[in-house]
């Protein structure tokens, strides 16, 4: 039954990741950007929701419906005012203005919340620790199980508005060509601006959860970018519901490392990551070579 | 005025330097630019670092407010051996960077010329500074940080002479949370003295595990160590698995918070708080926001704390009593006092003190020589260098405390009671510890 718990609670685990990872996965597919201040944006989300929801007195669920337009706006302002500013210099210099921006938005956190851990676990009553005992060894929790499901159904909306609507195509012609998607009529740059306010937007949904399963503070963000940078690598770069694959194997892999020695919780993370991007440019090159076999010389 | 007191400060005068300031001086107070009318007759520079923003900004948080207590207090400048020095702080911020605290040291050593050192809070602190000054000559005293990572943290050998001429440190040490630990944990709560023990593989949480364990295993404890985790784990089902089929009824971790929010509601999730009786959190739940943080999970965790506002001491510098601190604090601020409030302070008690102890403070040597021996009345309570453990460090007390409810009317959500006083009788306890789910 041990064995059974930990792959739950490193599914469930995976699917935070894949929630987390889904904007960023986005705008890198959309417009070839890794947007280094994703973790901060989740953790100004996280104030945003705590914020609205302590003054207003209302549910911190009914806030980041609020919150989730309110990061739309911004991800539509940073593509308008950075981004696509700096997209014009190359690609380094995207790369430079959000780590620029990482570090601006830590700071301008600090300076209006102070250095206090927050949490919404108070918010949300008794769900922040309720869950269901399948045996005494096995349980799993709702608010895991609501992560998950948030997870699956925002990869799965994404994932149908890309394919069946007018714009999601628009957006998937843009990411193959820009330029060409400009000759049959598609406005780029509108496009680019839809795709990172949806991608913002995700963001926030990912920043609520994370301060509802744990803790924040200004300094939070860097740590989650790097799961959601390992979930969308493991997973294929750009594709939702590989996201999703990813995000899952993280979390086994951490899960079954700490079962191994608790010491290799990151660890495990850290190599499947690393195998599976080994994994990779080796396929390549091989394949570059006339397949792996060719290529080493059997 | 900028030469007379360039001049005085570096400790270099002669009889052409005095004859240039006086007439500075001369031509200074017709326009009212003069002193105040008792002048001090120099002024000693002493920097203060400490951790104000980043992960470790909770630390420094109450810093500003204790800070201007002080400069209130030291206005007046201090009387040594007769003759009154005015005393400059240079406040700095870590950023809770160890690189960017040894910077700030050799900065404030080479560029501001400092007297004196002063520094706290953490080894990723304390450290770096006191490298700093020991390279340079310049004498520093620390507090808040375990003393052993201090001192053979540092490279002094157990058995062997101090290596250290400079750099001195008044805090506590693994003895202080072995005996604080035991005597809570055989205090009114009854457990099968089985203990899970949470511990990270960093420097506090393998200083913890090599030190105390084997301490508590010797006074009749049962440990259970599932092996140290990384820091930013973000899921504990593993350990949690392991406490629950060991049947522990005491916890015991040093986490740092956002990992202890992580596990704490996981253990809850997964039903392992339901058999825990004492839930003993180091190094987390220092601060009230970090326990409010968890929400109905934060009450009756049991802490230790290094000051309280109970503590029957007062402040050698501000003459405040440490209820006074609190509550000036809670004032000023609205926020709910905290236990780094009365450790800044005592800093500047120690260093206030070590200031008028060495008769000549703008003689390195002599001040360094001052402090080895130093006794001085702070907040934490009284502390005497020539005592030990090793050269150059004190000893003061971990008192065991636990966070509770705050009764009904309170401003705050959670009060924190003293529930142990083995480490220093003289500190009243407030309340009996409750068991976890009481």
């Amino acid at each position: 039954m041990s064995l059974v718990n930990l792959i739950a609670q490193g599914v469930l685990l995976g699917g935070y990741y894949a929630l987390i990872a889904c904007g960023l996965s986005l705008m890198f597919g959309v417009m070839r950007i890794v947007n280094l201040a994703h973790g901060d944006l989740a953790v100004l989300a996280a104030f945003l929701v705590l914020t609205i929801s302590t003054t207003f007195d209302v549910s911190p669920f009914l806030a980041l419906v609020v919150t989730v337009l309110i990061m739309a706006a911004v991800g539509w302002a940073l593509q308008r005012f950075i981004l696509e500013r700096s997209l014009r210099s190359g690609l380094l210099v995207p790369l430079l203005a959000t780590f620029g921006l990482s570090i601006a938005l830590e700071n301008m956190l600090f300076e209006a919340f102070g250095a206090d851990t927050r949490s919404l676990g108070d918010l949300i009553g008794d769900l922040v620790f309720d869950s269901v005992e399948v045996t005494s060894a096995f349980s799993l929790s709702y608010l895991a199980m609501l992560i998950f499901g948030l997870a699956v159904a925002l990869l799965g909306a994404l994932s149908l508005f890309l394919k069946r609507t007018s714009l999601g195509r628009a957006i998937r012609a843009t990411a193959e060509d820009p330029d060409t998607a400009e000759l049959v009529g598609i406005n780029a740059r509108a496009v680019y601006g839809v795709a990172a306010a949806i991608s913002v937007a995700t963001v926030a949904v990912a920043g609520a959860m994370l301060a509802m399963r744990a803790t924040f503070d200004p300094y939070s963000g860097p740590m989650q970018l790097i799961f959601a940078f390992e979930a969308i690598v493991i997973g294929g770069i750009g594709s939702l519901w590989g996201t999703l694959v990813g995000g899952v194997v993280l979390g086994l892999a951490q899960s079954v490392g700490a079962t191994l020695n608790p010491k290799w919780f990151l660890l495990a993370g850290h190599l499947t990551f690393f195998a599976v991007l080994a994994g990779r440019l080796a396929r390549d090159w091989g394949r570059a070579r006339g397949g792996l076999r060719a290529a080493l010389g059997f | 005025m900028d030469t007379f007191e360039t001049v005085l400060r570096a400790g270099r005068l002669n009889r052409r330097d005095l004859i240039k300031a006086a007439g500075g001086m001369a031509f200074a107070a017709p326009f009212g630019l003069a002193a105040p009318a008792r002048a001090a007759d120099a002024t000693l520079k002493v920097g203060f670092v400490s951790p104000r923003t980043g992960p470790l900004a909770s630390f420094g948080e109450s810093d500003p407010f204790i800070l201007q207590q002080v400069r209130a207090a030291l206005a007046k400048g201090v009387e040594v051996g007769g003759k009154t020095y005015g005393i400059e702080i240079l406040d700095r911020d870590t950023q809770s960077d160890p690189v960017r605290a040894g910077q700030l040291a050799k900065e404030l050593i080479n560029k501001d010329k400092v007297d004196f050192m002063l520094s706290t809070s953490t080894p990723e602190t304390v450290n770096p500074v006191a490298d700093a000054c020991e390279a340079a000559g310049v004498p520093s005293l620390s507090t808040i940080m375990p003393w052993e990572a201090f001192y053979f943290g540092r490279g002094a050998k157990p058995g062997e002479p101090s290596p250290f001429k400079w750099s001195f440190l008044f805090s506590f040490g693994v003895n202080d949370f072995l005996k604080c630990y035991v005597s809570q944990w055989n205090g009114p709560v009854q457990t099968n003295k089985k203990v899970g023990a949470l511990l990270p593989n960093d420097a506090d949480g393998n200083a913890i595990r090599a030190h105390l364990m084997p301490a508590l295993a010797k006074a009749g404890f049962t440990i259970v160590d599932p092996g140290g985790y990384e820091d930013g784990t973000t899921d504990f089902s593993a350990q949690i698995a392991k406490f629950k089929s060991e049947g522990v009824e005491i916890l015991v971790t040093f986490p740092i918070p956002p990992d202890f929010a992580t596990f704490w509601r996981q253990a809850a999730q997964q039903g392992l708080t339901k058999q825990l009786k004492i839930v003993q959190v180091a190094k987390t739940g220092l601060f009230p926001s970090t326990i409010e943080a968890l929400g109905s999970l934060g009450p009756n965790i049991a802490s230790a704390c290094y000051w309280h506002k109970d503590f029957p001491y007062k402040s050698s510098v501000t003459g405040m009593s440490s209820k006074d601190i609190a509550d000036s604090y809670e004032k000023a601020t609205g926020k709910q006092w905290s236990q780094q409030l009365g450790a800044t302070q005592s800093l500047f008690d120690a260093g206030v003190a070590a200031l008028k102890a060495s008769g000549a403070p703008t003689d390195k040597a002599a001040l360094a020589k001052a402090i080895s021996t130093l006794k001085a009345d702070t907040t934490v309570g009284a502390i005497d260098f020539a005592k030990g453990p090793v050269p150059g460090v004190v000893n003061t007390p971990i008192i065991g405390t636990q966070w509770i409810k705050a009764k009904p009317g309170s401003k705050f959500k959670l009060d924190y009671v003293i529930t142990e006083n083995a480490n220093d009788p003289n500190v009243p306890v407030g309340a009996k510890l409750i068991p976890y789910n009481g």
